[in-house]
């Protein structure tokens, strides 16, 4: 399977007449744009906000990240998700580099919504604040879940990817600035050369916990909740095929962003051919019960063995519970014989003595590990909020609350904030992004 | 540096005495006494005061001991405080961490300790203070004195983190983020510690799982008819006044408690028995503490000569939040209790 990434390397973004993409300069008409957000009635107000790294701006609830992309040939850029289902890794797909499309709650937040700095001590705890994002701040009529601290967030996170496509569409008759190939022969096909390459697989673990429909990531619109393990193209994840979900405490979350330029893949590529033979990702998931668990990672061991893997990667979105998942699935590719290495946050807690999994194993013997959920941060006031701060405190957010007897609200009269790193917005980086580790002090 | 420390060592290093000066009580001297000199080499502030104390007075008096110590300090204006080196003297190191602990707590400055590996000092505090790995004897005075006082500097001037790796002081179970000053991100992390893996290289993990030391099942007892057997829990149990104030959570405390003549154990509305722990709804337990200690169980196995006997007395601590450290530290000294008791099978209750 073949893909070809044409890029367009957003150096500005602005509001203007039309809406349109020249050398490097994103124009954004505000009134068509919205009428896109507004396709959806749900959508019962809605504005447009443009960020860069710098600006004086807090962002929270943030609930969703994007990167805005056209399909060549003109089919949905999420498969299955924002249109009809088809193949998604082959052909040709444009993309506006540098930048996001991010989704702001105008009032309610909730436990799975995190926060962004765009500028100072803040912006270094999320991968958003070095993007140029445009912002989609919007209030929806779902009424059913808008006091639930856990939501759905469906109008507004298909508005963000609907705002998503239409942007990309500035590129469909530009030549992209930059391609990019990903491409893997067929297992089975694979030249001499490669077969003294250990093969690797990278096994996903993406968060499904959620029994009912409508909070878990979608693989090509199908609930992950729904599937057992399966083998994947990294194609397929690089193009659309997976959508985030709206469950996990925010900074374990991996974002529609995230998925798109899963780092982990990407560096995967860049290593086939020359330390490794790429095999794949094997896309498993995230249970509620025991069995499920335990069915998953003998799935999951059962597929590396098929392919011959002698190496894997699993990465897991989440804490707490689906630490039983993660663990087992290391100890079952460990006990399959294959050479495994972990990546996920921990949880230590505020004081940093508390367990770092909820499930440990000594088999589980090469972790990477990118941050503690549980740390506490304080920032300073921000100029601009976008969104609506109380929403930390108020709305349940995992990261924050309305009081605490030593630390007082989480948000201030002054509008400082004190919160667990946990309402980061997918601040510790699991898909490979992070730049923090965890240490003994 | 206008820094000042207060140093606390034993009766030998303050030159008070050996073995036959140990019951000396504690006193505080002006300046670096005796052994505190060698830190006063290589700190960059001023040894203000030296503490002494003698290993005997201190382990049987503890309590006392470290109380007059902090009286001793109240006045006193103090920026850090060391304790030690104490290499491998297992009496001296437990002094150095219970006396560093409380002053840690009580004047919130950092404190600093040197022990050798082996010293059960390590284990048992170098989640409280800075414990730095020190040699055997004395004869690494100079070198152990030195680390401990250019860690003082260092965290006098600077502000941290100090990560345990990088400095070297025992590792604490204290882990935080850290953002890696190369910003090398995760993937390239996890890649080039799977290929080190598949090659069979060293690597490090980022999250080490601790050793889990698994003890044997004991062979099973074929005849409990001649047996005396005792009930030791982690459940909390015990009598309404709590005499040896065991901890809620993160106990470091255990209680023996006679039930000799008890049929049962009466429940906390009779004044009897109750729960402390934590980790659980003591509603049950409170009602029932049987239901934990299964005295009134034992007590009709003994009359049906199932079992020998019930031993007098049962044991007890509290599971929740406890470190693997003190449980083990509790569990030898229970089953020195036991032994010494000829208890010959024990059944342990958890909840």
């Amino acid at each position: 399977m073949k893909l070809e990434l044409g890029n367009f390397n957003v150096k500005e973004i602005e509001f203007g007449e039309k809406t349109a993409y020249q050398k490097g300069k994103l124009t954004i008409n505000k009134t068509e744009a919205l009428n896109v957000v507004y396709e959806d009635d749900h959508i019962i107000d809605a504005d447009l906000k443009i960020v860069k790294p710098g600006d004086r701006v807090r962002l929270v609830p943030v609930k969703e990240a994007i990167e805005p992309r056209y399909r060549q040939g003109g089919g949905p850029v999420f498969p299955g998700v924002t249109g009809e289902l088809l193949q998604a890794g082959k052909g040709q797909t444009k993309a506006l580099k540098d930048m996001s499309v991010l989704v702001v709650g105008k009032h309610w937040g909730g436990f799975q919504d995190g926060l962004i700095d765009m500028a100072g001590e803040g912006a270094k705890y999320t991968y958003f604040s070095r993007l140029k994002n445009v912002v989609l701040v919007a209030d929806t009529d779902e009424e059913f879940e808008k006091r639930e601290q856990q939501k759905k967030n469906r109008a507004l996170r298909w508005a963000g990817m609907r705002l998503a496509e239409y942007l990309g569409r500035t590129v469909k008759e530009l030549e992209p600035e930059e391609v990019e190939k990903f491409e893997l022969p067929p297992i089975a096909d694979r030249v001499c050369e490669l077969e003294d390459l250990p093969g690797v697989v990278l096994v996903l673990q993406p968060q499904s916990q959620m029994e009912e429909d409508g909070y878990n990531d979608l693989s090509y619109g199908w609930d992950t909740n729904h599937m057992l393990p399966t083998l994947m193209h990294p194609n397929e994840v690089l193009d659309g095929a997976m959508i985030s979900g709206s469950f996990m405490p925010c900074s374990s979350k991996w974002s529609t962003y995230d998925f798109q330029n899963f780092p982990l893949i990407r560096k995967l590529y860049q290593e086939h051919g020359e330390t490794l033979n790429f095999l794949g990702i094997i896309m498993s998931n995230l249970n509620v019960s025991l069995e499920e668990k335990e069915r998953s990672a003998q799935f999951v061991a059962q597929i590396a063995s098929t392919l011959g893997a002698e190496g894997a990667i699993v990465a897991e979105e989440g804490y707490g519970n689906p630490d039983a998942d993660y663990t087992a699935c290391l100890v079952a590719l460990e006990d399959a014989g294959i050479d495994t290495v972990g990546v996920s946050n921990e949880a230590t807690g505020r004081d940093g003595t508390s367990q770092p999994l909820v499930a440990m194993d000594p088999k589980a013997d090469a972790l990477v590990s990118t941050g503690n959920v549980s740390e506490l941060i304080e920032l300073p006031p921000m100029e601009t909020v976008i969104g609506e701060l109380e929403a930390l405190g108020r709305d349940g957010l995992s990261g924050g609350w309305e009081d605490d007897e030593e630390l007082g609200p989480s948000v201030r009269e002054d509008g400082s904030i004190i919160m667990e790193n946990n309402a980061m917005f997918c601040g510790d980086g699991v898909t490979g992004w992070s730049t923090k580790t965890m240490k003994e002090f | 540096m206008d820094k000042k420390a207060v140093v606390y060592i034993n009766q030998f290093f303050g030159q008070i005495g050996g073995e036959e000066a140990a019951d000396h009580p504690p006193e505080i001297q002006e300046g670096a006494v005796g052994a505190a000199q060698a830190l006063a080499a290589g700190f960059e502030g001023k040894i203000s005061h030296t503490v002494i104390c003698g290993d005997n007075f201190m382990s049987s008096n503890q309590e006392e001991a470290v109380s007059r110590i902090l009286e001793m300090l109240e006045d006193i204006d103090f920026d850090i405080f060391f304790a030690g080196p104490a290499f491998q003297a297992g009496r001296y190191g437990n002094a150095c961490g219970a006396v560093g602990k409380a002053v840690k707590e009580e004047f919130e400055v950092p404190v600093i300790s040197s022990m050798n590996e082996e010293n059960p000092g390590v284990d048992i505090f170098k989640k409280d203070i800075y414990i730095f790995p020190g040699g055997r004897s004395g004869a690494k005075m100079q070198e152990d004195a030195g680390k401990m006082a250019r860690f003082g500097n260092k965290i006098l001037k600077e502000e941290g983190p100090f990560p345990a790796d990088e400095e070297g002081f025992f590792k604490r179970g204290i882990r935080h983020q850290y953002f890696r000053p190369d910003e090398k991100p995760a993937a390239e992390r996890a890649v080039e510690m799977l290929l080190k893996k598949m090659k069979g290289e060293e690597y490090t993990s980022e999250l080490p799982i601790p050793e889990v030391d698994r003890v044997e099942i004991a062979p099973a007892i074929k005849d409990l008819s001649q047996v005396k057997v005792a009930l030791v829990s982690s459940g909390g149990i015990v009598p309404i006044d709590n005499p040896d104030r065991i901890q809620s959570a993160s106990a470091t405390r255990w209680g023996k408690y006679s039930i000799s003549g008890m049929d049962r154990l009466d429940n906390r509305s009779s004044q009897g028995f109750k729960t402390i722990h934590a980790g659980y709804d003591p509603a049950a337990a409170d009602d029932d503490p049987n239901r934990v200690v299964p005295v009134d169980a034992l007590r009709k196995y003994e009359s049906e000569g199932r079992i020998g006997e019930l031993h007098d007395y049962f044991y007890v601590t509290v599971g929740t939040g406890t470190t693997v450290g003190e449980a083990a530290r509790m569990g030898r000294e229970i089953a020195q209790d036991l032994k010494d008791a000829g208890v010959q099978a024990v059944i342990l209750t958890s909840t």
